[in-house]
């Protein structure tokens, strides 16, 4: 790669391209994109609601619930002698709440008990009496669970002996609630020495009753989340409690995605546009590589989303902007970037026609979406949540430290992975494949046949895939979060024993198909061997990359997706190092002797050596004890 | 008996969709995506919802002086068992050996307030499921205390109705469900339309169909035709799947004309920006941009878009509703009529 021709190309491609944005799109775009931001706050403020009306409510007047139903816009006030399951889902009655025998009647009651709690909330802010219309101060903190006893006495100072403010109060409510709980305060005040124990104090710090309306405001939830990130606790009345949900970072989070749908729409418009009418043909004569070509048609819009990215995350953090953790987001993001550009590419190299493009983007959309966002979903829950470096940006977002090996855990894999689909589209960046109308699966051999070209380079594609197959296999891993572990283990099984035989194999039999290897059994065997060697090495180097400060919960996954070379339970380590070896050469062998022969053979020789494998996974996973 | 040229051209367009087999990839995302959102509520719901999964009853260490109040707040709410304990250090004991699922302290304060301090695990699968339980608790000992204290109250809080068992999806899939359902075909057919102008310009095969005896207008209302077609077969594919799983979506054929109606309107602006950009960068960038500001700026209207979907889908729509069906067909005629008026008056050499 010549960095100064590929920035040429990138040059033209900012500048002259065929296909390149001119001033009245910008125009329009900007337009349109004003609409959307003078949109949004509107949406935001007026809180446009998509249920709004859904449940209609026949009620009367003089009703207690009339005030709920009319101030939630959910419900639809209606005549309350309207007909019951035609016209409307409930009919109230002073108290009486009249249902029809619907699922949506239902779904309108549970919705009214929501509203009457919100609505007797807002109705005691007004209160004169505040005291008596918040009875109940809360503050809740989360603490880990480390299953030893020695660590309660020592461990967050339970022991401090905290203010006894409550103690003798128990009779001021000046109610029947009073006595029994002065009953109670006698016991409690027996047993424990120190009864405000827990080591946080929040109670009575959180407990000034003039700033209720502050801590249920916007600001509660936001400051909910950093301070139960940051191990404090939140407090309140019990309406404030929010559960530990980063939804507020998620949506922030997702403004750095969003984005890059865009950039890929012109980007895969740029270079299927190369394809048509020969128009590529002129810089593939020219004394250029390919890679520069393809670098150089990237770099453009590469720099266009990491300087969005930039954009974005110091508006984020706009009245004082870090540029440290603007540039954590950045490198976050900037794999995403790479997957998105990277499998738009591939797809635009695949795509015969425009339409073909545009579903091959919404897929990429879609997926990649899906795969930066959900388990950012999960970030307080788990370290699996770093699959997707979103998360990083969240915890970034939220203000948390984040360590190297987490850096790395997140962002190599995309990496890698982009790196797989530039590698592949590079492979078809070629005359033979640009400008004919090639059958798709042929393509595909061709992609993995142009990587292909001894033993040796077998054995290096196959470690080259494993982030691919990496990936995927914690992707699924990742969709099986919910299923119940009877089930998921042999599903996860399935996933990874097809993922893996596929990887060790498939650009063998490309290599077949375009006759890069000797015919016959033992040279079959032999490429086959070092596929598997080359999955086998490649496998323990990523292993130890990860092992490097990688929280034990993601270890064990990756043990159990792996071929559970970590299991100690199996007594000889010799035996737990080579046993994985001998079942990546034999199986990868297999496939290899059936891609030799033809595609039937092949198919069949790889539903044979996936058995082999599953047989061989759930026979250490059962030894492991999962 | 000659053929219409503008069906010609639709068929002819649906038909090269079928043989590249891309509008199974299509189909298999919107299945997908639907898929994957429903997932995505059913597991986030059986992390907070204590009915929506099996290990649903959350245990709660009670201590304090005002443990009374807060077992009895423990015993009117669904899904929570207390334990009680005689000390915080027992308590805590409890909750680090896994007795518990939390710890809440009740202790009475001078303002004749009840204070709690609550602790959940932290770092857990449930912690979202113990923390939602914690709060129903809390606010229903807020509730009874309230109920206590009701004599100093300038008015009383409203009484709050029974619970009943409901389908904790009912608003999902009604709200947001369908209308995804219902909202992306369209906007990927106009995405579509942008492709079947484009290509034809960037190919150079618009004028083999120019030789052909066909208008430019006919060419691009068939080409138009055959992607706002497609939209709301797709809808009905969707509602009738729907149905399968036992959601009953009424008005089917109000809701299918909607559809049909945004179908027409997203395919007539990418058709249009299409022949104005004459190129498919600058198209379909502009067309994302575009459907997305007009998504957006529905939310000016009356009723959003979705909204209207959601009430036709679940029978509730008012009159509200049936105008802005109304009006959705009349903008998509009114645009037909004017995007026409443009391509006739097109000199199809400068294209």
């Amino acid at each position: 790669m010549n960095p100064r021709k590929l920035l040429r190309i990138a040059r033209w491609e900012v500048t002259k391209n065929a296909g390149g944005v001119d001033r009245r799109t910008i125009v329009v775009g900007a337009l349109a994109l004003l609409a959307v931001g003078i949109a949004t706050p509107y949406a935001a403020t007026s809180g446009v609601a998509v249920d709004s009306g859904i449940y209609r409510v026949g009620i009367t007047n003089e009703s207690a619930y009339y005030d709920v139903v009319r101030e939630d816009p959910t419900f639809a006030v209606r005549d309350p002698q309207a007909d019951l399951g035609e016209e409307i889902e409930l009919r109230i009655d002073r108290l009486a709440i009249d249902a029809a025998p619907t699922p949506k009647a239902a779904a309108a009651q549970t919705e009214l008990r929501s509203s009457v709690r919100a609505y007797n909330n807002r109705q005691m802010r007004q209160e004169s009496n505040q005291s008596a219309a918040f009875p109940v101060r809360v503050s809740l903190g989360y603490t880990e669970r480390t299953q030893v006893r020695e660590v309660i006495s020592t461990g967050d100072g339970q022991d401090q002996t905290a203010d006894d403010e409550g103690t003798g109060d128990g009779t001021d409510g000046g109610d029947g609630d009073g006595s029994g709980g002065g009953d109670e305060g006698g016991t409690g005040t027996d047993d424990g020495s120190g009864t405000d124990g827990n080591g946080n104090d929040g109670t009575a710090g959180g407990g000034g009753g003039e700033n209720i309306d502050d801590v249920a405001g916007g600001t509660g939830g936001v400051g909910g989340i950093a301070g139960q990130l940051a191990g404090g606790n939140t407090s309140g009345t019990p309406a404030d409690i929010s559960p530990p949900f980063p939804f507020q970072s998620l949506v922030l989070a997702f403004l750095f995605v969003l984005p890059l749908n865009f950039i890929i729409q012109a980007y895969g418009s740029t270079m299927v546009s190369e394809r048509l009418n020969r128009r590529g043909e002129l810089l593939l004569v020219a004394p250029v590589s390919r890679f520069d070509i393809i670098g150089g048609k990237t770099l453009p819009y590469l720099t266009g989303a990491i300087g969005i990215a930039a954009v974005i995350a110091a508006a984020l953090e706009l009245p004082a902007v870090d540029p440290v953790s603007v540039g954590i987001s950045v490198l976050a993001v900037t794999p995403i970037a790479l997957l998105f550009l990277g499998a738009t590419f591939l797809g635009a190299m695949f795509a015969r026609s425009f339409k073909e493009l545009t579903f091959v983007t919404v897929t990429v959309t879609v997926s990649l979406t899906t795969y930066a966002f959900v388990p950012a979903i999960f970030t307080d829950v788990g370290a699996v949540a770093l699959i997707s470096p979103l998360t990083i940006v969240v915890r970034n977002l939220q203000g948390q430290a984040i360590g190297l090996g987490e850096f790395a855990f997140s962002l190599v894999p995309p990496l890698l992975t982009a790196g797989v689909f530039f590698g592949l589209g590079a492979g078809i960046y070629r005359e033979e494949d640009m400008f004919t109308q090639r059958s798709i699966p042929l393509k595909a051999l061709d992609a993995l046949a142009a990587r292909v070209h001894g033993k040796w380079s077998v054995a290096a594609v196959t470690a080259i895939l494993l982030p691919f197959v990496f990936v995927t296999e914690l992707v699924g891993v990742a969709a099986l979060f919910a299923i119940p572990d009877a089930l998921s283990i042999p599903t996860m099984l399935v996933v990874v024993v097809v993922v893996e035989e596929f990887a060790k194999s498939l650009h063998v039999y490309a290599g077949y198909a375009h006759d890069r290897f000797e015919a016959g059994l033992w040279p079959a065997v032999v490429v086959g061997a070092f596929s598997g060697i080359g999955f086998f090495l490649g496998e323990k180097i990523m292993l130890l990359a990860q092992l490097v400060g990688l929280p034990s919960e993601v270890v064990e996954g990756l043990i159990a997706t792996g071929t559970a070379t970590g299991v100690p339970s199996i007594p000889i380590a010799i035996g737990f190092l080579l046993a994985p070896l001998a079942l990546h050469v034999v199986t990868a062998a297999i496939s290899a002797v059936g891609a030799s022969r033809n595609r039937r053979a092949y198919l069949a020789a790889v539903v044979v050596a996936m058995a082999i494998h599953f047989a061989y996974n759930y026979t250490v996973v059962s030894i492991g004890g999962f | 008996m000659v053929s219409d040229p503008r069906v010609a051209i639709a068929r002819r367009d649906l038909a090269s969709l079928s043989r590249e087999k891309t509008i199974v990839l299509a189909l298999l995302i919107q299945l997908f995506v639907a898929a994957f959102s429903s997932f995505l509520v059913v597991g986030l719901t059986s992390l907070y919802d204590p009915g929506a999964s099996a290990q649903g009853e959350v245990d709660i260490g009670v201590t304090g002086e005002a443990n009374e109040s807060l077992l009895r707040a423990i015993e009117d709410t669904e899904g929570a068992e207390a334990v009680q304990y005689r000390s915080n250090a027992t308590a805590f004991e409890g909750f680090q050996n896994g007795a518990v699922d939390a710890v809440m302290i009740a202790t009475r304060q001078p303002d004749s307030r009840i204070s709690v301090q609550a602790t959940a695990p932290e770092g857990s699968i449930r912690t979202t499921l113990v923390v939602v339980q914690l709060r129903e608790v809390l606010q229903t000992l807020e509730r009874q205390q309230r109920d206590i204290r009701a004599a100093f109250l300038d008015d009383p809080p409203v009484p709050l109705p029974g619970e009943v068992s409901a389908s904790p999806y009912f608003g999902f899939t009604y709200t947001i469900l369908l209308p995804l359902l219902l909202f992306l075909p369209p906007f990927i057919s106009g995405s579509v339309a942008v492709d079947a102008i484009t290509e034809e310009i960037e190919r150079g095969t618009l004028d083999l169909l120019r030789v052909a005896p066909v208008d430019l207008v006919d060419i691009v209302d068939g080409k138009a035709a055959a992607m706002a077609v497609l939209a709301p077969v797709q809808a009905l594919m969707w509602i009738v799947l729907l149905s399968f799983n036992g959601i009953t979506v009424s008005n089917v054929p109000l809701l299918l004309v909607t559809v049909g109606a945004m179908a027409a309107i997203v395919v007539v602006v990418g058709v249009t920006l299409g022949l104005v950009m004459g190129e498919r960068k600058s198209a379909q960038l502009l067309y994302s941009i575009g459907v997305l500001a007009l998504f957006a700026s529905a939310v000016f209207l009356p009723e959003h878009p979705a909204t209207t979907v959601a009430k036709l889908a679940v029978d509730s729509a008012t009159t509200t509703t049936y105008v802005l069906v109304v009006v959705y067909v009349a903008v998509a005629v009114g645009l037909y009529g004017l995007a026409r008026r443009y391509t006739r008056g097109l000199d199809v050499e400068s294209l």
